[in-house]
């Protein structure tokens, strides 16, 4: 468990050090750890999901230099809730999952946006929401439904062989 | 057994709400923190234990940077050579095209400005096969029956005598070439005016058959040009260069091995005297015949 915490948080953050900057269109780069996430919360239920999101989201605000604690806020409050909720969600189907992290990114930014503003981050939110968290959370939404996908064909593969 | 499940459920609800507060005072704790001032020292010792990882997190990103920067180049340049290989090939292919253009257009004008210097009615025709085997050595020109085209009609190139046409279709003729076995051309040489017949050899080659006691003075080197008698050939059409003398002692006859002043292998385009031949042509050829 502790292993599989570790692999993923860091491993999602080391991802998004490295690949994410691979990855980028048009200046958008995927938030690998909100997808790290939200896969693991799904998988692993709240308290897990949380403490995921906080230890992923506070690698974040270190490697990004800004307010400390911003994201590992958001990306807490994302993983316990998805983690509540995970039970209730048919997440197999891409299209409940491309529209489902798309609603989280946004979900996420809103509320990284507002805690921001509690702490006099001067930024307008259209084009923060144009320019930002409303392409990057389409591109999250592909490329989780491509990690989801990936991820049902190698536990179906894992079935096949045992 | 019911209400064990239920406090089980119950534990582990009040369990994950416990987490979640933890994580989310503590995040505020860490925000208040930060905005209060730079200067407190929780700020400072946060900033010191930050600080390390941010610098490892950098160091991390930038190395892959480099390598995703590395990898970008190594690709354009990848691409960028096959481009650039494919365009070298085409440029290639390019230069054979306006070289042989240039090629085509040098033979045409010269061809041209032949028909213009030859005091004849000629017709231009090109060469659209070949029969080069031993017992038969033939062209095939574009020329035939709608062209006034007629059997025996000369055939000239730039540089001298093709040979003669002996067969006319309709569209096409085929030329007899001087080399072939058969064919047989009268002619003199130009310096001591020795006559003689010019015939094909075997091997692809040509000899001048002469009388002895007239033309002794035959050397290697010497111009051999139509003599016009027997009406197919004007005169002064050159037809070889004496290469080597067949000295065969007293014999009435003897042989002089030409080589063709006209590279059969290589003409492409010649010109059909279609009209009156019994003309001295030798002013319009270059070598002087």
């Amino acid at each position: 468990m502790k292993t599989l915490f570790i692999l993923t948080v860091f491993g999602g953050g080391l991802a998004h050090a490295t690949v994410a900057p691979a990855l980028r269109i048009a200046n958008v780069a995927p938030d690998i750890p909100l997808i790290m996430v939200v896969l693991l919360a799904l998988r692993r239920g709240p308290e897990f999901g949380c403490a995921a999101g906080f230890v992923a989201g506070l690698l974040q605000d270190v490697a990004a230099g800004g307010l400390i604690g911003v994201q590992a806020l958001t990306k807490a409050l994302v993983g316990f809730g998805l983690g509540a909720a995970g039970g209730r969600l048919r997440v197999t189907q891409p299209l409940v999952q491309i529209p489902g992290l798309v609603l989280l990114t946004l979900a996420e930014g809103v509320a990284r946006f507002t805690l921001l503003q509690l702490f006099r981050f001067p930024a307008p939110f259209g084009e923060l929401m144009t320019f930002v968290i409303l392409p990057q959370a389409l591109y999250n939404g592909f490329i989780g439904a491509a990690l989801v996908f990936a991820l049902a064909w190698t536990d179906t593969l894992k079935e096949r062989a045992t | 057994m019911q209400g064990v499940d239920g406090l089980e459920v119950g534990k582990v609800k009040m369990r994950g709400v416990l987490v979640l507060g933890t994580v989310v005072a503590a995040c505020l704790l860490l925000l208040t923190v930060q905005t209060r001032g730079h200067s407190t020292p929780t700020a400072e010792a946060l900033a010191f234990v930050t600080t390390p990882i941010q610098s490892g997190l950098a160091r991390v990103n930038r190395a892959a940077v480099t390598v995703w920067a590395t990898y970008l180049d190594w690709r354009n340049v990848r691409g960028e050579n096959r481009r650039l290989r494919e365009e070298n090939q085409r440029l290639r292919v390019e230069s054979l095209q306006v070289l042989e253009t240039s090629t085509e257009n040098d033979r045409l004008r010269r061809l041209l400005a032949l028909q213009q210097r030859l005091p004849l009615t000629t017709v231009s025709a090109e060469i659209i096969a070949r029969e080069w085997g031993g017992w038969v050595r033939s062209l095939t020109v574009n020329r035939g029956r709608g062209d006034n085209v007629a059997r025996l009609t000369a055939v000239i190139a730039p540089e001298g005598l093709i040979g003669r046409v002996m067969e006319v279709r309709s569209g096409a003729s085929v030329i007899q070439v001087l080399t072939d076995p058969a064919s047989t051309v009268g002619a003199h040489a130009v310096r001591t005016r020795t006559a003689g017949i010019v015939e094909g050899d075997p091997r692809g080659t040509m000899r001048l058959k002469y009388m002895a006691r007239d033309g002794g003075g035959i050397q290697v080197g010497d111009l051999v040009v139509t003599s016009g008698s027997g009406g197919v050939f004007p005169r002064g059409i050159p037809v070889g260069v004496v290469r080597a003398i067949d000295d065969r002692g007293s014999a009435l006859f003897h042989y002089a091995v030409l080589a063709p002043v006209v590279d059969f292998a290589r003409v492409d385009e010649v010109l059909l005297l279609t009209g009156d031949t019994r003309r001295d042509v030798a002013a319009a050829f270059a070598a002087g015949g």
